[in-house]
């Protein structure tokens, strides 16, 4: 079982607020879900020497014109910032006078 | 046929190219339908309401001497897909309000052969889940016993499909997203082969698994419809032209091994039922060993959690969604994320973050990993002797809405699905059948796996259980 701390500490790595309750919940469930998946350590070390078919495929560099991919839809991406002004997303100061 | 709305693709197709209908009464028999069904099945989270316009348009488009198969077909979307200019939630707080900037390139080519856009259907929030109850929502309801569930994540658009208010839906499929519904709520779902389709503008769950399928009342209409929207796509660089390596022969396998517990027994009849049925058209069913695949379900339930927590960590509420001021800005994400995702969506970031964390990687992740590749392996081999393996779908049919209250009780039901997610493997749910439940014939599904880029064959056996 883990503990109500690695939860927290979960949940401070996932930026997740948790309410109270939820601490306990989480605790049984996520150690119920490792203990079931925790079955793969059974795999056999010689396993891990398996290579990925997966590969990243990678495209050519081509210039385009600024703003290209959102012309014309500007507003419709405006119209989602939480805060606006103007043209502007409003977000908070990274540093701010009481730190 | 009665009404139009119950017409399969296929049907209305000619009917269009006929000129016996137009796209304006099929879709006025949807909407009929959805006035009298939706409110208690749930099933669309919005009806678009240019819907008759939208078919009128195919309309003209038909009298301009267009033909498409799908020109003037009503059709219903998961609402993880994005149509530029309408909402798409992901039936979650965090996305309630956001309007898509672009078309899914499956929407695109649906777009362009003149397809009729319903509506979004209902959800497991960002596709977690496999019942539709982790929508924000509210759960969608089982056509055929609405205590039940429509399986998920895909719940809605099998709903809409079961009950007739669409002539059918694109879903997705991240570990069965698309099959188990489609089993549920005895339709026929298809997930193709990783790559086949281009999962630009899906919304991302777990990069690596995600498929976007047809749920379609026939096996011909979930061919037609793979068939407009696969293609490679510059805009998702995983999309590929697969040469189907496949065994020439009309062996179907069935890996007994795995079906000795777990399952119930009316479910395991019918599937038996199914098989017989294709020895009767001539295949020849074989038994075969997959030695690793009872491992499939704890392989899928370490790296579907972790590439989902990597994809939902872009919602922070600075640029879009949902967004909550709190004291600082590390405490502004934790509480938008934590008021916009719900339970599951939740659950499911933690132990993704879990199991990437420093010290517990090589545990979890590595050697999931590596033992995804030796599935793979083992399937290619196995599909080297055999067409197709079969296995039921579920385990069992929908369960009571509620019922299965521990997250590990209910994600047991994507034992037999998950693996096709693991190895990019093409496979399709096809009714077989209905088992009695409390007064109610509940549906249930046969699942078929082919080798990669080898849908046909899934094509020609689903066929031939019609």
């Amino acid at each position: 079982m883990i503990s109500k701390d690695e939860v927290q500490n979960l949940a401070a790595l996932a930026r997740l607020k948790l309410s109270a309750g939820e601490v306990e919940s989480l605790q049984k469930d996520i150690s119920n879900i490792l203990d079931y998946v925790g079955q793969v350590s059974a795999f056999s070390a010689a396993a891990t020497d398996e290579k990925p078919l997966q590969r990243n495929v990678m495209r050519d560099d081509t210039p385009r014109a600024a703003g290209d991919t959102l012309s014309g839809k500007e507003e419709v991406v405006r119209a989602a910032f939480p805060t606006r002004e103007g043209d502007f997303n409003v977000v908070r100061k990274i540093i701010q006078k009481d730190e | 046929m009665s009404n139009l709305n119950e017409l399969s693709i296929t049907e209305a197709s000619k009917k269009l190219a006929a000129g016996e209908v137009t796209s304006l009464q099929l879709t006025e028999a949807c909407l009929a339908e959805i006035e009298k069904r939706n409110g208690s099945l749930n099933a669309y989270l919005e009806v678009f309401a240019d819907a008759r316009e939208q078919a009128k348009a195919a309309d003209s488009r038909r009298a301009a001497g267009e033909s498409h198969p799908l020109l003037g077909i009503p059709l219903a979307v998961k609402d993880n897909i994005l149509i530029e200019g309408r909402t798409a939630s992901a039936a979650s707080k965090m996305l309630e309000h956001y309007v898509a900037t672009y078309d899914a390139t499956a929407i695109k080519k649906l777009k362009e052969a003149g397809v009729v856009f319903l509506g979004r259907t209902n959800m497991d929030e960002f596709a977690m889940g496999g019942s539709n109850e982790n929508s924000a929502f509210g759960p969608a309801k089982n056509p055929h016993d609405e205590s039940r569930v429509t399986g998920g994540s895909s719940g809605g658009s099998a709903a809409v499909v079961a009950a007739h208010m669409a002539l059918g839906a694109l879903g997705s499929d991240t570990g069965g997203s698309v099959r188990e519904p489609a089993a549920f709520c005895g339709v026929v779902g298809f997930k193709p082969t990783y790559g086949a389709v281009s999962r630009s503008g899906l919304m991302a769950m777990g990069s690596s698994l995600d498929q976007i399928g047809p749920l379609t009342k026939t096996v011909a209409d979930a061919e037609l419809l793979f068939n407009a929207i696969c293609g490679v796509d510059p805009l998702d660089s995983t999309t590929v032209q697969l040469p189907a390596a496949k065994a020439d022969n009309k062996k179907i396998g069935v890996p007994r091994a795995l079906l000795a517990q777990g399952i119930e027994p009316e479910v395991l009849a019918q599937f038996d039922q199914a098989l017989k049925k294709l020895q009767m058209q001539g295949y020849e069913i074989v038994d075969i060993s997959l030695p690793s695949a009872g491992l499939a379900l704890a392989v899928y339930y370490i790296i579907m959690p972790a590439e989902s927590s990597t994809n939902l960590a872009r919602f922070d509420g600075v640029r879009y969604g949902l967004s909550i001021k709190g004291e600082t800005l590390l405490d502004d994400y934790a509480t938008s994320r934590g008021e916009g995702f719900g339970p599951e969506v939740r659950r499911r970031i933690m132990l993704g973050t879990y199991v990437l964390s420093a010290g517990y990687y090589d545990a979890y992740f590595g050697k999931a990993t590596a033992a995804r590749e030796v599935l793979r392996k083992e399937f290619s081999a196995a599909l080297a002797e055999v067409s197709a393996i079969a296995t039921p779908t579920a385990p069992f049919p929908a369960w009571k809405i509620g019922e299965k209250s521990d997250p590990l009780s209910a994600y047991l039901a994507d034992i037999f699905t998950v693996t096709a997610n693991l190895t990019g493997n093409p496979a399709v749910s096809v009714p077989m059948g209905t088992v009695a439940r409390d007064g109610a014939d509940l549906p249930v599904g046969i699942q078929l796996t082919a080798a990669h880029g080898d849908e046909a064959t899934l094509f020609s056996i689903g066929k031939a259980l019609e």
